[in-house]
C-alpha cells in the first residue's frame, strides 16, 4: 500500500507527461478524436484501490492535466474523479475486472461518464449541439481510449510471470 | 455519538467524491470564459426558479427574526409618536401661554404643576415655584383660560394653591353679559355653586362668570367659567351651576399673578368688622 503511494503519482505523472507531449501521435486528428491514457490509469487505480483511492488519484490528475491545459481549469478533475468513482465499483477480491475483457468494459463505461462529463460541459454556451457532442466526441473518445486500453491486456501480470519463472 | 461516526465511516467514500466535486465545481466557477458565463446563467436561472419557488414556504425563523425587528420598530416608532405628539401639545399649549403673556398687563411668574388632588373637598395643586420667585400667600393662580385657584401657602421654591374646587376657596364673581353678582364656592361634591344670586337675576346657560372688581383677592375680570345650569334654591335664590373655564384634568402649567390684596382696604374692612 505505502508503495502505491508512491508508484501511483509517479506512473500517473509519465502519462500526463505522455499524454501533453506525445499524444498527437496517436490523436485522430482529422476527426478530433483523441485517446485519454491518463484516465486509463486513473479506471486502473480505481479498480485496484477502490472508490477513494479512484476518486482522490482522478481528482489530483485531472486537476494537474487541466493546469497544464489552462484552458478550462477544474473540469478534468471533476471527469476524472467521478470516473475513478465509478471505476471503484468494481474493485473485487482476485481483481476479476482488471483482467481479460472486463477492464475493457470497466473502461469504456467509465471513459464515457469521463467524456460526458468533460465535453458535456465543455460544449455548453457553444452552437455544438447535444446529440452532435455526443457522437462526435463523447462515443468516438471513449471507444478510441477503451481501444488503447487494451494494450494493459498485453502487459503480462505479476503473477503470470511467478508462475512461467516456476514452471 | 458513536453512531454518527459509523454512519460517516460508512460514508466517507461518497463525502470525499463529494468534498472533490465542490472542489473541482470551484476551481470550474472560478474560470471566465464562454461556457463557464453560460453555465453560472443556467445555474442561476435555476437556482433562482427553485428559490422563488421557495419563498412560498414561510421561513419560521426568519419570519421569528423579521417578528422580532418589526416589534422592535414599532416600540420605537410608537415612543417615537408619542414624543411628537407631546412636543405638539406643549407647543400648543406655550403659544397660547405667550399670547397670554402678552396680553396681561399684570407681571406674573410661570409654574409647572408638581402635584395636585381632584378628588377631595379641599383640592390644592403643588407648583415649583416659591418665595424664592416672588410667590406669596394670597396671590391668584391663572391660565390661559382663566382663574385656577390662589396660593395658600409658600416655601422657598414651590408652592400650594387652592384650586376652585376647593371649599374653602370663595370668590366674588359676576356675569360679564349681565353683570350679576355673586359667591362662587365649591359644594364639596361635584359642582361649582354661584350663590347669591336672586331668583329674579337674568342668568342664562352659556353666560360667561368673571372675577368682580369687589374683590379684594383677585384682580377683576379673570374668566371663571361659564354657567351651565340654572335652578331654584328656595323662595328666594337661584342655584346657579358653573363649569370652571380651567380644566383641572390637564391642568400642567400656571401663572401665579403677582397681584395682592390692598393692604389699606383689607385693614378697613377688617377694622370695620371688628367694630360691628
Amino acid at each position: 500500500m505505502r508503495f502505491n503511494i508512491i508508484k501511483y503519482p509517479i506512473i500517473l505523472l509519465a502519462l500526463i507527461l505522455l499524454q501533453k507531449s506525445f499524444i498527437s501521435v496517436i490523436a485522430l486528428s482529422k476527426l478530433n478524436i483523441t485517446p485519454d491514457i491518463v484516465l486509463i490509469a486513473v479506471i486502473y487505480i480505481g479498480i485496484k484501490e477502490g472508490k477513494i483511492g479512484g476518486s482522490v488519484y482522478g481528482f489530483f490528475a485531472g486537476l494537474l492535466l487541466d493546469i497544464l491545459s489552462g484552458s478550462f481549469v477544474g473540469l478534468l478533475a471533476l471527469a476524472y474523479t467521478v470516473s475513478g468513482f465509478v471505476a471503484g465499483f468494481f474493485k473485487t477480491e482476485g481483481d476479476r475486472f482488471l483482467s481479460k475483457y472486463n477492464f475493457l468494459l470497466v473502461t469504456f463505461i467509465c471513459s464515457l461518464i469521463s467524456c460526458f462529463l468533460y465535453y458535456g460541459l465543455y460544449s455548453r454556451g457553444t452552437s455544438t449541439g447535444f446529440a452532435d457532442v455526443m457522437l462526435l466526441y463523447v462515443f468516438t473518445s471513449a471507444t478510441y481510449t477503451t481501444l488503447i486500453s487494451m494494450v494493459i491486456l498485453v502487459i503480462p501480470k505479476r503473477k503470470t510471470l511467478e508462475r512461467g519463472f516456476t514452471d | 455519538m458513536k453512531r454518527i461516526g459509523l454512519v460517516i465511516l460508512d460514508l466517507k467514500e461518497y463525502i470525499i467524491l463529494t468534498v472533490l466535486i465542490i472542489f473541482s465545481l470551484y476551481f470550474i466557477f472560478s474560470n471566465d470564459n464562454s461556457q463557464i458565463r453560460f453555465l453560472r446563467a443556467v445555474a442561476i436561472g435555476t437556482f433562482g426558479t427553485v428559490q422563488s419557488g421557495l419563498t412560498a414556504i414561510p421561513n419560521v425563523f426568519e419570519l421569528q427574526q423579521e417578528n422580532k425587528l418589526l416589534r422592535e420598530t414599532n416600540i420605537k416608532l410608537a415612543n417615537e409618536i408619542s414624543n411628537l405628539k407631546e412636543s405638539k401639545l406643549e407647543n400648543i399649549r406655550l403659544t397660547k401661554l405667550l399670547n397670554f403673556r402678552e396680553e396681561n398687563k399684570l407681571s406674573f411668574v410661570s409654574g409647572r404643576i408638581v402635584n395636585k388632588s381632584l378628588v377631595q373637598t379641599r383640592n390644592t395643586i403643588t407648583i415649583n415655584a416659591g418665595e424664592a420667585d416672588s410667590v406669596f400667600i394670597n396671590m391668584p393662580v391663572v391660565t390661559v383660560e382663566g382663574l385656577a385657584g390662589r396660593i395658600v401657602s409658600t416655601g422657598r421654591n414651590y408652592s400650594i394653591a387652592n384650586i376652585l374646587y376647593n371649599k374653602d376657596m370663595r370668590i366674588t364673581v359676576k356675569s360679564q353679559r349681565t353683570r350679576i353678582d355673586g359667591i362662587l364656592m365649591y359644594d364639596g361634591l361635584q359642582n361649582l355653586i354661584m350663590t347669591n344670586v336672586l331668583k329674579s337675576a337674568d342668568l342664562t346657560a352659556g353666560d360667561l362668570i368673571i372675577t368682580s372688581e369687589y374683590s379684594n383677592l383677585f384682580p377683576p375680570g379673570i374668566p371663571v367659567g361659564t354657567v351651565t345650569e340654572t335652578g331654584n334654591l328656595d323662595n328666594l335664590f337661584k342655584k346657579v351651576v358653573i363649569t370652571p373655564a380651567v380644566n383641572f384634568q390637564t391642568l400642567e402649567e400656571v401663572f401665579i399673578l403677582k397681584h395682592l390684596p390692598d393692604k389699606d382696604r383689607a385693614d378697613l374692612e377688617n377694622s370695620y368688622q371688628k367694630k360691628k
